[in-house]
């Protein structure tokens, strides 16, 4: 298993592996549960989506009634939002970041453990009003008065309850990545010398730590209109229904990079390995990185244009300038790709991907932010549209270059590249049919949100179109779950750095010892691992690189 | 221990360094990064009273029949209990980075017995007012914020117990006492937005 | 070793392009329904140029990555030029997307104010929504509610707000429960319907239709089960057409929903309770108009609605319970006919005779 000489095994302390899963504070373990428990999430939603646009695919009413697919909407969002994509790469950060700081783990294990322990249990809750009467169908996003007094029934209470421990849970977990990441690198890592996925780690985790409690605010004021005959939001009695999309989009719209900033932070380590260059413009990286970070909390408004109600030209001017930041990381991953030496592997594959379609998500997000398109736009399909190119062309792509990237490290043998390769283009090629029609029905006026449309509307070729990607994508999941089991079966293996990596996580055995590191080369640029591979080749890299490293050790 | 450092050192060579704590205490910076996220909640809910009583027509307050809110005979006095037990807490910080266990012990007891106190004085407080989180917005606003207050200023008072149990046992001294130190700090925030709430409740009105 | 690499370049251009044409193909349908406001042409203008940089950026940007991928493919050891960055290309790189956002920001809040200019309206509509339909009811300013007139749509027969054009026309949005949007994708606008504490002012839209035309609209805020039947049309035809329009309609008013029936008409009373009728029989009298007395005691919204042969030929207004409602159903014919909730027809349905 591990290929350093120094792996005390605990000979005389045996216990079986459920209790030792269970119980772990182990890092590693605890990521690879995150990781885990978020796809059997995915898998759930999936189905979910699968239902949604078997329904839709053609006018009427086939096999759904309308409530029904409105908990499908409402479960669907909720479950890829709160149980998939935050936590997956919250179990991927997990594995890799204390690996990439040189550190023995986080700075506080048994919190890290609890974080986990609380998404399976938040989560089933959340799931648990189909038991109860029906789930919550009021939208991932809640709106009021139709959340509080319009929705009786213990779904939406358990959908709240649900979600209040999701939250903490993040909350928590924010706690203890800050902390990692402020208090234990290794010795000669400054924080600019941070593998950039720390960084943007760092970033996401100090969003959820601000917003995510405003959140929580207010499902608990929610809580206390439907139960305790609160006024939060109950116009009749003074209450004001807009003062719930206020708090929501105050920690929605931070969400939103909580969900993309660490899939870019992916991306910004897989494309240097597999272009075989450093990533261009590291420090400007990092300052857009905390630009959309602090920039983040003075967008949420342009979620509420059309309510009438909200101050336009600040939001719109302030959307506008977020898209700066968000520019400049394109164009420094191409300046990465640019003049590279480019192996087309899977996770570079997903990681091209991104990019290719987080351009066209983000496209769409800069004309929503004009609010005369908005007028249009909003709460059509084309809201939808842009939504899942950022998600899934975005963060979904980043998760799935994530899996093929660090599987080797976290299991020691390396995933099949054919069956890789055959998931990612069925991926890409679905993604596309299924999202891409959905900006033309939006622009022709298709709301969000139907169970059904009129057959006169001239929406239903889009509609089939749209259903036929939805089931690709849902076929590209076969050649990945076959070629997990098969390598978990009888992968290739790998030793300490399949990939020629940059960052410290491959300076050590595939999967690591418990304690993760025996010893650390020196810390001297934000690549240690690729320093210390090509320390001979000095008369390769930049002269003012070697002078650099020269002065410094 | 610390080895001999060897003369020559290249790239690869393993020296040992003994490692100083620099900055902030690992659980110290934990407890502070948990109370920026608490100040956010109660942000949230701050905001959701300021918002109500911006857009209010006609006068805030409790509802008809019910009393005005009044600093006197319990907010008052409350405000001062807590605030005292702010200083008390600070006394039995100092006790112990002085060493003095047994003025720790007494100054932790006095703190959890004043944050009682205050939780006590809350609740009577709730069955003078006359009013309830179901009577309209401010009854609303007002029992929310106020009863989380309550239920943060509770957890406060488990964790004093705790710290009172362990400095019974003999657990902290000058040099380790790090749990003392984050409690502290946890306690002084509750305070704090007890006095924005004091304020706001009270004479911002 | 040139062979091998041919290969692959043109298996990658296949791949890498093959989505994208069949994106630009389907690119025809990506400009919204023709504008018929003054407004919404505007928007169609601003639309235009955003769309056109947005494309321009599309094909330069994603151009560039399809062109490194190809032009830089591995093929061999040698490791490229470590390059970490280069400050000029950094800063012209931040500094033109930021011109181009603060040129659209400004081109999008001119357009914003020109489209939201307020003028004296020629028609002024109350639109209230509720769940699941709509209630236009034309002000005439003078506070004298009887002489106005107002429709409301069912789901299965929506409302029609006939509109003069050329002139200015205000509609007041107000909402009696949750919160919706009135939606006109023609008309390339919408405003939520939001129900405001006292003391709010309702939102309001304006806007000056171009062409005569009959236009559909939706509701564009999910509001509940049945948002996806929350339809309307909006007629629009030339200022003459449309005061006839609205003579017609004002002498054929329907009467309101509930109020006294007339002595010696029938009454059925008709319970709703936890997603059921108390009965599953009606015996009504034929010939003669009748009323049900319908109660709702459940706290979500039913209706009762009548058929025979798949047609309805007589649909109540849904009511959010628990309430009491009077429907005065037009005298049916002797015979047979279903009876059911149209937000819950398969649990709650029932047979009506009338003899």
């Amino acid at each position: 298993m591990a290929t350093t000489t120094l792996t005390p095994q605990a000979a005389t302390y045996r216990r079986s592996w459920i209790l030792e899963w269970l119980t772990t504070v182990d890092h590693k373990k605890i990521g690879i549960m995150y990781i885990a428990n978020s796809f059997f999430f995915f898998f759930l939603a999936g189905i979910l989506a699968l239902v949604m646009r078997s329904e839709l695919a053609v006018p009427g009413l086939q096999f759904l009634d309308d409530r029904t697919y409105n908990e499908a909407f409402t479960m669907h969002g909720t479950i890829m939002i709160f149980l998939f994509v935050v936590p997956v790469l919250a179990g991927f950060a997990n594995y890799v970041v204390p690996l990439q700081l040189g550190a023995p783990d986080m700075a506080f294990p048994r919190i890290n453990a609890l974080s986990f322990w609380l998404l399976p249990v938040g989560g089933l809750m959340i799931m648990s009003g189909y038991l109860f009467g029906g789930a919550a169908a009021e939208g991932w996003t809640g709106y009021t008065p139709l959340s509080s007094a319009y929705s009786p029934g213990p779904g939406t209470d358990l959908w709240l309850i649900g979600l209040i421990l999701v939250g903490t849970a993040s909350i928590l977990g924010s706690v203890n990545f800050i902390a990692t990441i402020f208090k234990m690198r290794a010795p000669g890592m400054t924080l600019f010398r941070m593998p950039i996925f720390v960084w943007t780690v760092l970033v996401t985790m100090t969003l959820i730590l601000l917003a995510t409690p405003v959140l929580t605010a207010g499902l608990i004021a929610l809580f206390i209109d439907r139960n305790y005959g609160g006024s939060f939001f109950e116009p009749s009695a003074g209450g004001n229904p807009i003062l719930w999309q206020h708090i929501f989009w105050f920690f929605g719209h931070p969400e939103v990079y909580i969900v993309i900033l660490p899939a870019m932070g992916v991306v910004s380590e897989v494309l240097p390995v597999f272009s075989r260059k450093p990533l261009f413009g590291y420090r400007a990286f990092v300052f857009a990185t905390v630009g959309i970070g602090l920039l983040s909390f003075s967008v949420w408004a342009h979620h509420m244009f059309t309510t009438g109600v909200v101050f336009l030209p600040f939001f719109s001017f302030m959307t506008a300038l977020i898209a700066v930041p968000t520019g400049v990381k394109m164009f420094n991953w191409i300046a990465t790709l640019f003049r590279g030496s480019i192996s087309l592997t899977t996770p570079m594959l997903f990681a091209l991907g991104f990019i290719s379609m987080f351009l066209i998500g983000g496209i769409s997000g800069v004309m929503l932010a004009e609010p005369p398109i908005d007028f249009h736009l909003q709460d059509t399909y084309f809201v939808v549209a842009h939504l899942h190119y950022v998600f899934f062309g975005g963060s979904v792509m980043g998760v799935f270059a994530a899996l093929y990237y660090w599987f080797p490290k976290m299991f020691g043998r390396r995933l099949n590249e054919t069956l890789g390769k055959t998931h990612f283009w069925l991926m890409l090629i679905g993604f596309n049919l299924a999202f891409f029609p959905m900006h033309m029905l939006g622009i022709q006026g298709m709301p969000r949100r139907i169970a059904d449309y009129s057959p006169d509307a001239g929406w239903t070729l889009l509609n089939i179109i749209s259903t036929v990607g939805a089931f690709t994508i849902a076929i590209s999941i076969l050649p990945l779950m076959l070629n997990v089991v098969a390598t978990f079966i009888n992968g290739e293996r790998v030793g300490d750095d399949p990939w020629e990596g940059n960052t410290l996580e491959w300076a050590t055995s595939s999967p690591p010892p418990p304690y993760n590191f025996d010893t650390l080369p020196p810390i001297r640029s934000e690549r240690p691992v690729f320093d210390l591979r090509h320390k001979h080749d000095r008369e390769q890299l930049a002269p003012a690189l070697t002078a650099e490293t020269e002065a410094s050790s | 221990m610390s080895a001999q450092s060897p003369a020559v050192t290249g790239p690869n060579t393993i020296v040992e360094v003994e490692r100083r704590q620099v900055g902030m205490p690992t659980p110290l910076l934990g407890m502070l990064l948990f109370i920026a996220s608490e100040v956010m909640f109660f942000g949230g809910l701050f905001a959701a009273y300021f918002n109500s009583r911006a857009a209010h027509q006609g006068v805030w307050g409790p509802p008809e029949g019910a009393a005005p809110l009044e600093i006197l005979p319990i907010a008052l006095p409350i405000t001062i209990i807590l605030i005292s037990s702010s200083f008390t807490m600070q006394f039995a910080v100092w006790a112990i980075r002085r060493g003095d266990q047994r003025a720790l012990k007494r100054w932790i007891a006095v703190t959890l017995a004043l944050g009682v106190l205050f939780l006590l004085g809350q609740l009577y407080d709730y069955s003078q007012l006359g009013f309830g989180i179901g009577d309209g917005i401010f009854g609303t606003t007002f029992y929310t914020l106020t009863g989380f207050h309550g239920a943060h200023v509770f957890g406060g008072a488990v964790g004093l117990t705790i710290l009172l149990a362990r400095s019974v046992q003999g657990q902290f001294s000058a040099r380790n006492h790090i749990a003392v130190e984050a409690i502290s700090m946890y306690w002084h925030f509750v305070d704090v937005v007890w006095i924005a709430l004091f304020t706001t409740l009270y004479f911002l009105r | 070793m040139r062979r091998l690499a041919a290969r692959p370049r043109l298996r990658t251009l296949i791949r890498t392009a093959g989505p994208l044409l069949v994106m630009l193909l389907l690119g025809g349908c990506l400009f919204p329904p023709t504008p018929e406001t003054t407004q919404a042409k505007d928007v169609f203008t601003l639309y235009v140029v955003v769309f056109i940089m947005g494309a321009v950026v599309f094909v330069g940007v994603e151009g560039a990555i399809v062109y490194s991928i190809i032009r830089y493919r591995r093929r061999d050891d040698r490791l490229p030029d470590q390059l970490h960055g280069h400050t000029l290309v950094e800063i012209l790189w931040t500094a033109i997307p930021t011109v181009i956002v603060m040129f659209l920001f400004v081109w999008s809040t001119l357009t914003l104010t020109t489209i939201d200019a307020k003028s004296d309206p020629a028609v002024t509509v109350e639109v209230t929504g509720f769940q699941w339909q709509w209630t236009f009811h034309y002000l005439d300013g003078d506070n004298d509610p009887k002489n106005d007139y107002s429709v409301t749509g069912t789901p299965a027969n929506p409302p029609v707000m006939g509109l003069p054009i050329g002139e200015p026309i205000r509609l007041i949005l107000k909402s009696s429960d949750v919160i919706h949007s009135f939606f006109v994708p023609h008309f390339l606008v919408k405003r939520d319907v939001i129900p405001f504490p006292n003391g709010i002012n309702p939102n309001e839209l304006e806007f000056t239709i171009s062409d005569p035309g009959t236009y559909g609209g939706q509701c564009a805020e999910f509001c509940g089960d049945l948002h996806s039947k929350m339809t309307f049309t909006i007629q629009a035809m030339a200022p003459a057409d449309y005061q006839k329009w609205l003579a017609d309609v004002k002498a054929g008013k329907t009467p309101p929903p509930s109020g006294t029936p007339p002595p010696g008409t029938a009454v059925i009373n008709l319970t709703a309770q936890n997603v059921a009728f108390d009965t599953s029989n009606l015996q009504v009298p034929a010939g003669k108009p009748f009323v049900i007395h319908f109660d709702n005691k459940d706290s979500i919204a039913h209706n009762v609605g009548i058929y025979q042969g798949g047609k309805e030929v007589f649909t109540g207004q849904i009511v959010t319970g628990p309430t009491t409602v009077d429907y005065q159903v037009p005298a049916l014919s002797a015979g047979s006919y279903t009876f059911h909730c149209d937000v819950h027809p398969s649990q709650m349905t029932g047979t009506l005779v009338a003899k």
